[in-house]
């Protein structure tokens, strides 16, 4: 069977380092040459993220991947996947995502038609600050290109200013003061130059990790024998989810590294950017602004009984609890 | 599938279906002979994507901007100052459409709207004074592509945006070879009415106290230029944005400094300003469609085989990328053909080594003749369109010589990558 | 007749010009409102790159009835102009009733992104969770007059033709020689 396969920003090492070759050679040797993909990505289709489910139900292609964040303007409970700041490591990440993955999957069926193979990360979206911040309160009154909802109602929770501009103008407007701070991955804002004009790395993934959900259109994947159903999700699984995981653990830790100054950097040259990891306080905090402001509001934005699936799951394996 | 779809286009075009349709059409037929899927299912998705877009405001803005500098007559004594200083050169008025749309340039980051400006004021000159009408409004068309070359430049943030490269810094490399080739313009006029000097209607000498004279009326358009653009590097306002701010001053200067800017001239401009966005738009939708269309179907995997499979030397694989956008830059509209091949050409020429500023600049080159070359050529339409009688033929002819000189742009960049370079490294 | 309702036609679609061009300005003041306030260190109003995609979206789709009714939609003439006034007629009816069709086809498809909207209550992925359904609503109705825009110039052009009213047929759907303002 050929695919027609939709991947993520092409920029960015997820799309080039583990889509590209999974679906360009891996797929057809995990699955004995049941299966086959041609891939290209939304950004190239000259479509938005946001609309990438929307096509995928309709079944303009097979297979499709986006943020997750990126789509909730659609399905509002999507956002339970990729709640900011509760989880700080890969592995919480990991274990938050893997809880979710049973809502993902019926937020896919009844709101896009599609079936879910996988869920691969982005890098944990961390700080980038111009001038001294030593704690997630020092945010307050700052201007923060951030995005994602919930990302944004956060930074207003805080007494910070959510700003929306793109990836490209942030160098410029952090050196021109147009904003104070800026969040993305910590390995783009390495590649991009973003230390060049910025002072502070705050690695607390205070705009989550942007889950990547790489679904399949329903009817396209319910088409398929119960065989080939097991042989594509457990070739994604192997060959797709795997490894993005494992690159994560080692690849934040090179990116902090490449930007601080402190360890071995493998992508080039180290800048030398303060590194302030977060605080106990500055978890509490969070954690208690999430529980009493960002998440019931989220709640009630999804509506029906997705709080209470929530604290059964994700909530569970992070530790936290919608009141 | 390529050349199956230029064949297409130039039949259907040549059929004088309005060519936003036909791009639409085309992406249709992409859609049911070259892919499995349903791509029109897509149809609408596409649109909405393509017509919700924050960047593409700016060309609406930027036009809005010159219709308000024509209205309030700023445009043409801009037009008539430069005519002073630059009619006594072989080919007359044809200097003062380059530098009109030079000068412009530096406050429009959109080279269709620049084109839309000069074109209206100078296109009733030509035919009371008598120029051939070809090089006359080739000049404008071409002179107007200068828009997205010299900054500010919708293009270059486009890029910007699509290979994460610092806008400001590209602006700032857009500025020496996008004044070397407003002079390369002008010497190539020159050149070609010593030549043939019927082309080039009267050669006019002013007198100096008269030149000097007018040299104030230069004055709203340099005020202009230092709002727009020092509005972006003093760090007030994102590149989008500053062609709000330049709205409001071109409207300023129209009051206090122009004829004026009543009720009516208002409505005449909104009304000028909606028309040709508009006309734009349909081009870019229908576009953007076709792109959509065009890489479901593998338009992605045909180019990087094409380039990574050539197994050419660094500058061999740059010499392949440059014939290909000449190509593709007859046929496709020119944000699309940004979108749809940046992803795939600048992280393979970035790994060969070559700085993404400086290929952005090479690629904005590019960009330009691809504006001013047939069948599709947005720039060559704009012009046409101000023209009161006459075919587009012309204006394709007249074109031209600029394309040359633009070819020749390419190789000076190549050979002196710092005529980019240098400006961003010392800012 | 037929006089009558091009006329009409055209009027209408001026003060949808009209209303656009407003539109714009009122996005140039919302931007620069946004600018100054920040400038000053006054907060911000937000929203306004989001307000200016909708807007753009909707110059995108009600102007292109327009820009029709002006003749601003790029045609090549490269081998029209070659040929004798009948032939050209033949021509410019053709050009219209495939952009009719076209049109139409267009905006058939546009609904679906509409319907999804309302179907799901989508909001925009912003501070401003605007719901979708106005700004596509807008949009989607800026198709739907372009339609029907299209397809009364259609009736018209086939009406002159029919009549043999030669100006009136070019002043309809001819090729624009004479953009009066
Ligand atoms: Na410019
Ligand atoms: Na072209």
């Amino acid at each position: 069977e050929e695919l027609a396969i939709v991947g993520s920003w092409s920029n960015l090492p997820l799309y080039q380092d583990f889509e590209t070759p999974f679906w360009t050679e891996k797929l057809p040797e995990l699955t004995d040459g049941e299966f086959t993909a041609q891939l290209t990505s939304f950004d190239q289709m000259g479509i938005a993220g946001s609309d990438v489910y929307r096509m995928l139900g309709d079944g303009v292609f097979d297979v499709g991947a986006t943020v997750a964040d990126y789509t909730v303007g659609d399905a509002p409970e999507l956002e339970g996947l990729d709640v900011p700041l509760v989880a700080t490591t890969p592995a919480q990440a990991q274990a938050m995502v893997e809880a979710a993955r049973p809502m993902v999957d019926d937020i896919m069926r009844d709101r896009f038609g599609a079936e879910v193979l996988g869920i691969a990360p982005y890098p944990p979206q961390v700080v980038f600050c111009k001038g001294e911040v030593a704690s997630l309160a020092d945010l307050e009154g700052k201007k923060v290109r951030g995005s994602g909802r919930m990302t944004t109602k956060f930074l207003e929770a805080l007494g910070a200013e959510g700003i929306n501009i793109a990836f490209s103008e942030v160098p410029g407007s952090l050196e021109r003061g147009v904003i104070d701070c800026a969040v993305t991955g910590a390995g783009s804002g390495y590649s991009a130059g973003w230390w060049e004009v910025s002072d502070t790395l705050m690695t607390i993934p205070l705009g989550g990790w942007d889950a990547v959900v790489i679904a399949m259109n329903a009817d396209r994947f319910d088409g398929f024998s119960e065989d080939q159903q097991a042989t594509l999700k457990s070739a994604v699984a192997e060959g797709l989810e795997a490894p993005a995981w494992a690159a994560a653990e080692g690849g934040l830790d090179n990116d902090i590294a490449c930007l601080t100054g402190t360890g071995d950097c493998a992508s080039g040259e180290a800048a030398s950017m303060t590194l302030v990891e977060p605080s106990e306080a500055d978890v509490e905090t969070a954690r208690e602004i999430l529980t009493t402001e960002v998440l019931p509001d989220w709640a009630e934005r999804a509506g029906g009984d997705w709080a209470t699936r929530w604290n059964e799951t994700v909530g569970q394996a992070v530790g936290v609890t919608i009141q | 599938m390529i050349w199956t779809v230029a064949i297409s286009l130039l039949g259907l075009m040549a059929l004088s279906i309005p060519v936003g349709i036909v791009l639409f059409i085309l992406g249709i037929g992409v859609g049911e002979f070259y892919s499995a899927f349903p791509l029109l299912r897509g149809l609408g998705q596409v649109i909405w994507s393509a017509s919700n877009s924050s960047t593409l405001i700016a060309i609406p803005l930027f036009v809005l901007l010159g219709e308000i500098l024509v209205r309030g007559g700023v445009a043409e004594r801009t037009y008539a100052a430069l005519d002073k200083w630059l009619s006594w050169l072989p080919g007359g008025l044809v200097h003062a459409n380059i530098a009109t749309a030079t000068m412009f340039s530096a406050t429009s980051g959109s080279s269709v709207a620049t084109a839309a400006t000069v074109a209206t004021v100078a296109m009733p000159q030509a035919e009371k004074l008598n120029y051939d009408p070809r090089l006359f409004s080739g000049a404008i068309a071409a002179g107007g592509t200068l828009g997205i070359l010299i900054p500010p430049s919708i293009n270059l943030i486009v890029y910007g945006f699509l290979t994460e490269t610092s806008i400001p810094r590209l602006f700032s490399a857009g500025l020496i070879p996008g004044l070397l080739m407003a002079l390369a313009f002008i010497a190539v006029t020159a050149a070609i009415c010593l030549a043939r000097p019927h082309l080039g209607g009267p050669s006019r000498s002013f007198g100096w106290s008269e030149r000097a004279n007018s040299l104030v009326q230069l004055v709203p358009i340099i005020l202009l230029f230092a709002v727009v653009i020092g509005s972006i590097y003093a760090g007030w306002a994102t590149p989008t944005e500053s062609a709000a701010i330049g709205v409001v001053m071109a409207g300023l200067i129209a009051i206090f400094l122009g004829d004026g800017l009543g009720p009516r001239a208002m409505a005449q401009a909104l009304h000028g300003t909606i028309r040709i966005s508009a006309m734009i738009m349909l081009v870019v939708a229908g576009a953007s469609f076709l792109n959509f269309a065009m890489t479901s179907a593998g338009l992605g995997r045909q180019l990087t085989e094409m380039i990574e499979g050539s197994g050419l030397s660094p500058f061999g694989t740059l010499l392949l990328v440059i014939a290909l956008y000449l190509v593709l830059g007859f046929f496709i509209e020119t944000l699309s053909l940004m979108v749809a091949t940046i992803p795939i050409v600048v992280p393979i020429m970035a790994g060969l080594g070559y700085d993404k500023v400086w290929f952005g600049v090479l690629m904005i080159v590019l960009i330009e003749m691809a504006l001013i070359t047939p069948p599709v050529g947005l720039n060559l339409f704009v012009v046409q369109g101000a023209r009161k009688s006459g075919s587009i033929n012309d204006v394709i002819m007249g074109a031209i010589p600029y394309v040359l000189v633009m070819i020749c742009m390419i190789a000076a960049l190549i050979a002196l990558p710092g005529l980019a370079l240098w400006l961003p490294s010392i800012l | 007749m037929t006089d009558a309702l091009h006329g009409a036609l055209r009027r209408a679609n001026r003060i949808v010009a009209l209303i656009l061009g407003v539109a714009l300005l009122l996005t140039v003041a919302f931007i620069l409102t946004d600018v100054i306030l920040r400038k000053f260190g006054w907060g911000s109003l937000g929203g306004s790159d989001e307000v200016s995609g909708y807007v753009m979206a909707a110059v995108a789709s009600w102007g292109l009835a327009c820009a029709l009714l002006d003749r601003a939609h790029v045609r090549i003439d490269v081998l029209r102009q070659k040929l004798a006034q009948p032939s050209q007629a033949a021509m410019d009816i053709f050009a219209m009733i495939v952009t009719n069709g076209v049109v139409l086809l267009i905006a058939w498809h546009c609904w679906p992104v509409l319907q999804k909207t309302l179907e799901r209550g989508s909001r925009a992925n912003t501070p401003l969770e605007t719901p979708l359904w106005i700004p596509q609503g807008i949009w989607f109705s800026g198709w739907l007059w372009f339609a029907l825009s299209a397809t009364l110039l259609s009736l018209i052009g086939i009406a002159h033709l029919a009549k043999g009213r030669r100006a009136e047929f070019d002043a309809a759907i001819g090729m624009g020689s004479e953009l009066q303002e």
